[in-house]
């Protein structure tokens, strides 16, 4: 049984600094590793996103204001949706990333399914222990 | 662009740095030279773009009409945007829906722009070593960091000239142009002292990232190809420029052995010598020879020539570079030439001989701070059997290099002098 889990990069910039060459050379390297999961059917989707937007929020009135988006290592730069055995598989995949060395911080979370299956994730569990 | 396809795309070497020199050549001509900045700041953008891209959508299929498209998108957007360009903004916009175009750029018309590129960033006007970062920079696509690697010297300091480099470009209003006329002789012999101090600074063994230096071998190497390839440019003195390059080039890796060490000439691995560029070194040196010139570069190359040609170290013909030493001594009074033109004469009339011709050269030159002087005397002295001599000039040597290449193959004569006796 496979699971579906997000991998969200954050980090926009990582290639501030870096030589022409070095770029080259970690693009080069993350197509290969990405290649390698797509062969292996591990990747349902990936897309990048603008490093532009708006925030609205406010339970009333709706605020509307720019995100930090831009240039900051918090920003979110893009996402993969994996499909995987388990949550320890994702993170294997996630440990992999070319980018990480550059400053690219990686968040792995399971995509929650229609009927919750588990109980691992509820606070049942605490109670338990 | 189908993130799920099997196809892997790779990038084609060096594709951000050579196509951010395109760009910006193309760039330059329709923005105007006095915002040369700009056009280095649209491209780098687009470069950035594809960063951000790429790793989500995959390589694409052709990535440099990706970067050409979206480099021409964020041209047009900034025009649309900057006030200063608000009278001119329909006329440059067609210019860049025209030009910025891969597949309707002709092969010269896209060699025009580079070569224009080139005798701006050569300009003799620009300092010579703002000159050399700004060619660095916007025609070869180094950031500032590399540069100043290769230079030992800091960011900041690269970036000053690099401001200074605009700025003297702004100042002469230097056109995007090719000179004509008498202007452009002039203009080109610039151009290729330039090229000739840039693949220097490559070649010679000194401090410094070694990768980056011979970068910047192979990129003095391209420029003047592409000076040779033009109707502009592609005078026997740029075929003997190149020509040099090629055949010092050619022979690059075997100077070093796998830790880093270096090697004499002697004990160099001549089967590492790379053929095709040796081949093609000599070709340009017989393309030299059209004119009725002889300049220091025809010299250089066909020196590198005689080395190139001899199987072995045993094998080499001295007297023919000793010949051609003596020529290029009469065009260059440079101690250096005339150090090196001694280890020929050394060879053809023995370190006796040697040793008398760095002696002349002791008196008219201030040499007794360069650490070669010594090395070379220490060489002769030892081939004379005189080991207590040539371990003294050896440890002045020693003394007088900081660069470790240098000192390690310093020590390691000295070594074997110590066993001799």
């Amino acid at each position: 049984m496979s699971t579906q889990f997000m991998m969200l990069f954050r980090g926009t910039h990582w290639s501030k600094g870096l030589s022409p060459q070095e770029i080259q050379n970690a693009l080069n390297r993350w197509n290969e590793w990405m290649a390698g999961l797509v062969r292996e059917g591990k990747i349902k989707s990936a897309q990048p996103l603008v490093a532009r937007g708006k925030i609205v929020s406010g339970k009333k009135k709706r605020i509307i204001s720019d995100g930090p988006f831009a240039e900051s290592k918090e920003a979110i730069a893009g996402y993969f949706l994996l499909e995987v055995k388990d949550l320890d598989e994702a993170v294997e995949i996630a440990k992999e990333v070319p980018t990480i060395e550059y400053g690219v911080s990686v968040e792995v979370r399971p995509v929650a399914p229609l009927i919750p299956e588990n109980l691992e994730e509820f606070e049942i569990l605490k109670h338990k222990a | 662009m189908d993130p799920l396809s099997n196809e892997v795309s790779s990038i084609a070497e060096n594709l951000f740095r050579h196509e951010s020199g395109r760009l910006i050549s193309i760039l330059t001509r329709i923005f105007g030279t006095d915002r040369l900045h700009l056009a280095e700041d649209v491209v780098q953008e687009s470069l950035i773009r594809a960063l951000q891209s790429w790793p989500y959508y995959g390589i694409p299929q052709n990535p440099v009409a990706w970067i050409t498209q979206t480099a021409k998108n964020l041209a047009i957007d900034l025009i649309r945007r900057e006030k200063r360009f608000r009278d001119r903004q329909p006329e440059i916009v067609r210019m860049i829906e025209e030009s910025v175009n891969p597949l309707q750029t002709t092969v010269s018309e896209m060699h025009d722009e580079r070569l224009r590129l080139i005798f701006v960033c050569c300009h003799p006007a620009i300092p010579q070593e703002a000159q050399i970062a700004l060619a660095l920079k916007t025609l070869c696509g180094f950031n500032a960091i590399e540069i100043a690697k290769a230079f030992l010297t800091t960011e900041a300091a690269i970036n000053k000239r690099l401001v200074r480099a605009r700025q003297s470009i702004r100042r002469l209003k230097i056109q995007f142009e090719i000179p004509q006329g008498a202007e452009l002789a002039e203009r080109l012999d610039a151009v290729l002292q330039t090229l000739y101090l840039l693949f220097n600074e490559g070649y010679k063994v000194s401090a410094g990232d070694n990768l980056i230096r011979e970068e910047l071998c192979y990129e003095a190497i391209r420029l003047t190809s592409m000076l040779a390839e033009h109707p502009a440019g592609n005078g026997p003195e740029t075929y003997a420029l190149l020509a040099l390059m090629l055949l010092n080039a050619a022979r690059l890796s075997s100077r070093v052995d796998d830790t880093g060490n270096l090697l004499r000439l002697q004990e160099q691995d001549r089967s590492t010598w790379n053929q095709i560029m040796i081949a093609r070194g000599i070709l340009c040196l017989s393309q030299s020879a059209a004119g009725e010139g002889l300049t220091t570069y025809h010299l250089q190359a066909a020196i590198a020539a005689v080395h190139c040609a001899a199987a072995d170290y045993e094998s080499t013909n001295w007297k023919q570079i000793l010949n051609l030493y003596d020529q290029l001594v009469r065009l260059d009074d440079s101690p250096i030439v005339a150090l090196n033109r001694a280890v020929a004469v050394a060879e053809v009339n023995g370190p006796a001989a040697g040793i008398k011709a760095v002696e002349t050269i002791a008196k008219s030159a201030k040499l007794n701070s360069y650490y070669l002087f010594y090395a070379i005397l220490g060489e002769f002295e030892s081939q004379l059997g005189n080991f207590a001599n040539a371990a003294n000039h050896l440890r002045k040597a020693h003394r007088l290099t900081n660069v470790k290449s240098e000192r390690m193959l310093l020590a390691k004569k000295l070594k074997e002098i110590d066993s001799n006796r």
